[in-house]
């Protein structure tokens, strides 16, 4: 017999969201060793740590598919449903993207990419670390928002989160100007394929903080709603 | 007693039935004193087993009606039934088919109301015996209205409670600061309603001015015995934690008010047919009242206290692993709002189900945005069983109530 009282109390989807954002930040952490270890030329370490980001991003497909499961239209919520999905769905799409890196990072043989430019990539990757914690932190947030009963400084709290995370995605876009600016100025310089590698690796690197941007912005519709 | 017994089988027959009955208010109705403040934490289910089986039992027995109807609510007209035999047969027929739907309800996790349950058993032999003349049916239409009703007065103060405690404590820039200056007034509040209650319902008193002083009178010592408390209260960490242990104290309270307040109120359901049958037997007839002999109340008592310990403690177990979602404010305002709308519902007359109440406070508090998540469709399930209530147990009684006649004649 399970009781309707429990059942009344539908699962919450915000702890899971939490727990999602938590490994999606784990997939970008493990990312920019990757990268750190692919910059030293240390590939054994580098690949180990691609599989580490691949079973987070698994990890992280198993709770996406949790939370959608039990987020059905019948469950009543303090804010929209789809936008609780859409943040979901975009939240993914980060620890997608930090995967996207790693296979490149996998098919990349011996090149020599100058260190200039390494320390760009390098860069982007320590930038998307604060994007994912920020981002934890937001969904985070969400939650005491709600507990709050949707008190005034808490909302403002998670707006500050929320422009932090478009800051940080602001100064990823302007870096990966650099690096195409870079590539471009030094096109006799490089291989077609050192460009095509690096042109490529920087863009999927940019779409974690793009899509970690897309996450906040849902939750800011969801506020927006209230 | 065991004299009585062993020369009237026909009422050994009943004490078992009413038992059963008693057995399976405990197992569907602990949920309603107990949930709340199980699922935000504020005991541990065992403890709600404990407290809620012993003030289940204290509350029948010592303040359970010493008269009770022999038709419950005066549902349907006891002057049409002069044959004796009828009364017993009906009782009995009443009282298992309202027992049958209870542990059929509660078996499928369903909280229906155990007055509406015996209210369907009595309409159903009413009319199997006598035709549709015999029921009282304005009393039947308002049990109709409190369906709707009451889950809505209910949803509304849970709702205006709730919205209020978020704009005096939660929202405020020092929610704890606030909570020492605000909560007290709310938890007076509370007290308020539950010491009107208390002498109305409890101590079943009539005089209304006495009412109001016996509830000023809880609520201001509840005001400053809080005011007290808290003076010096600092919390730890996180404010909204710290409100939260205020309110929960508060809760463990009102609780075990409700278990009181439900053992004396809703025992006369079981033994109320009971008595009417002891009675007619004894005396040879039954009038519109009868006495109830203790012992009875103690058989209700001890049915709904064993129906706690059995299955209510599933029940307590599931909720508290599960609802990990309700705080302490919140089944504060649930519990406040479901006492607050029972007491004005019983001062109007209104035949409501505390079960009803209870349900339509959690979609209010969750309207207000206090609840992270509610099932809709649970939620449906649930009414829809409401509605169901007394057409079921109506024809289950007067199919029971038949059989009776035929294999017994009357």
């Amino acid at each position: 017999m399970v009781s309707a009282w429990l059942k009344l109390f539908a699962k919450s989807p915000f702890k899971p969201l939490i727990k999602h954002s938590e490994i999606v930040l784990k997939a970008v952490e493990k990312l920019e060793e990757a990268l750190v270890a692919w910059s030293e030329g240390r590939k054994d370490e580098m690949l180990k740590l691609c599989d580490a980001v691949d079973s987070l991003e698994q990890e992280a497909d198993k709770v996406k598919e949790s939370i959608r499961d039990t987020l059905t239209s019948r469950i009543f919520m303090p804010v929209s449903r789809a936008d609780v999905l859409l943040c979901l769905y975009f939240q993914d799409k980060v620890a997608d993207a930090a995967q996207d890196v790693t296979k490149w990072l996998k098919v990349c043989k011996e090149r020599s990419i100058p260190d200039e430019l390494k320390e760009k990539v390098i860069n982007i990757g320590k930038e998307s670390i604060k994007v994912a914690r920020n981002l934890h932190n937001a969904i985070s947030q969400l939650d005491i928002v709600i507990e709050s009963g949707f008190r005034d400084d808490e909302i403002e709290r998670e707006y500050q989160l929320i422009r932090e995370v478009e800051e940080i995605e602001h100064s990823i876009d302007v870096i990966s100007g650099e690096i195409m600016q870079f590539v471009f100025d030094n096109e006799d310089k490089l291989s077609y394929g050192d460009a095509i590698f690096i042109l490529s690796m920087t863009r999927c690197l940019t779409s974690i903080s793009d899509r970690a941007k897309d996450t906040v912005e849902r939750i800011r519709q969801m506020l927006a709603h209230s | 007693m065991i004299h009585l017994i062993t020369t009237h089988p026909l009422l050994l027959v009943t004490l078992a039935v009413g038992l059963f009955m008693a057995w399976g208010i405990g197992a569907n109705d602990t949920a309603n004193s107990m949930s709340t403040a199980v699922g935000a934490g504020a005991i541990t289910p065992a403890q709600a087993v404990i407290i809620a089986a012993s003030l289940e039992f204290i509350g029948a027995y010592y303040f359970g009606k010493h008269v009770t109807e022999t038709i419950r609510k005066g549902i349907i007209d006891p002057s049409h039934i002069q044959n004796i035999n009828i009364l017993i047969y009906g009782s009995l027929s009443a009282l298992l088919s309202a027992a049958i739907w209870l542990l059929a309800a509660s078996y499928w996790g369903l909280p229906v109301s155990t007055t509406h349950s015996i209210i369907g058993g009595l309409v159903g032999y009413g009319i199997a015996y006598a035709g549709v003349k015999i029921v009282n049916w304005s009393k039947l239409i308002m049990v109709v209205l409190s369906w709707i009703l009451s889950p809505i007065v209910g949803g509304i103060v849970g709702f205006t409670l709730f919205w209020l405690i978020r704009k005096t404590i939660l929202s405020a820039e020092d929610p704890l600061q606030n909570a020492r200056k605000y909560a007290p007034f709310w938890i007076g509040l509370a007290f308020f309603i539950v010491g009107i209650m208390f002498y109305l319902k409890t101590l079943h008193g009539n005089d209304m001015i006495r009412s109001l002083l016996v509830g000023l009178a809880v609520g201001l010592l509840a005001v400053g015995v809080s005011k007290l408390v808290l003076r010096h209260y600092t919390g730890s960490g996180n404010p909204y934690k710290s409100v939260e242990r205020i309110f929960r104290n508060v809760q463990v309270v009102t609780s075990c008010y409700v278990a009181l307040s439900h053992g004396a109120n809703d025992v006369a359901n079981a033994i109320g047919p009971v008595a009417a049958v002891y009675t007619a037997i004894m005396f040879g007839s039954a009038g519109a009242k009868v006495p109830v002999p203790r012992w009875i109340l103690a058989l209700g008592g001890l049915g709904i206290a064993i129906g706690v310990a059995t299955w209510g403690y599933r029940v307590m177990q599931t909720v508290g692993h599960g609802i990990t979602q309700l705080t302490n404010t919140r089944g504060f305002s649930i519990d406040f709002a479901t006492a607050t709308t029972v007491l004005v519902a019983s001062r109007l007359g209104m035949p409501i189900s505390t079960t009803h109440t209870v349900v339509g406070a959690v979609v209010g508090v969750g309207l207000a945005r206090g609840l992270r998540a509610i099932n809709t469709d649970v939620l449906k399930d649930i009414v829809i069983s409401w509605f169901v209530t007394v057409p079921i147990a109506a024809v289950m009684a007067a199919g029971i109530f038949k059989l009776f006649l035929i294999f017994i004649g009357g």
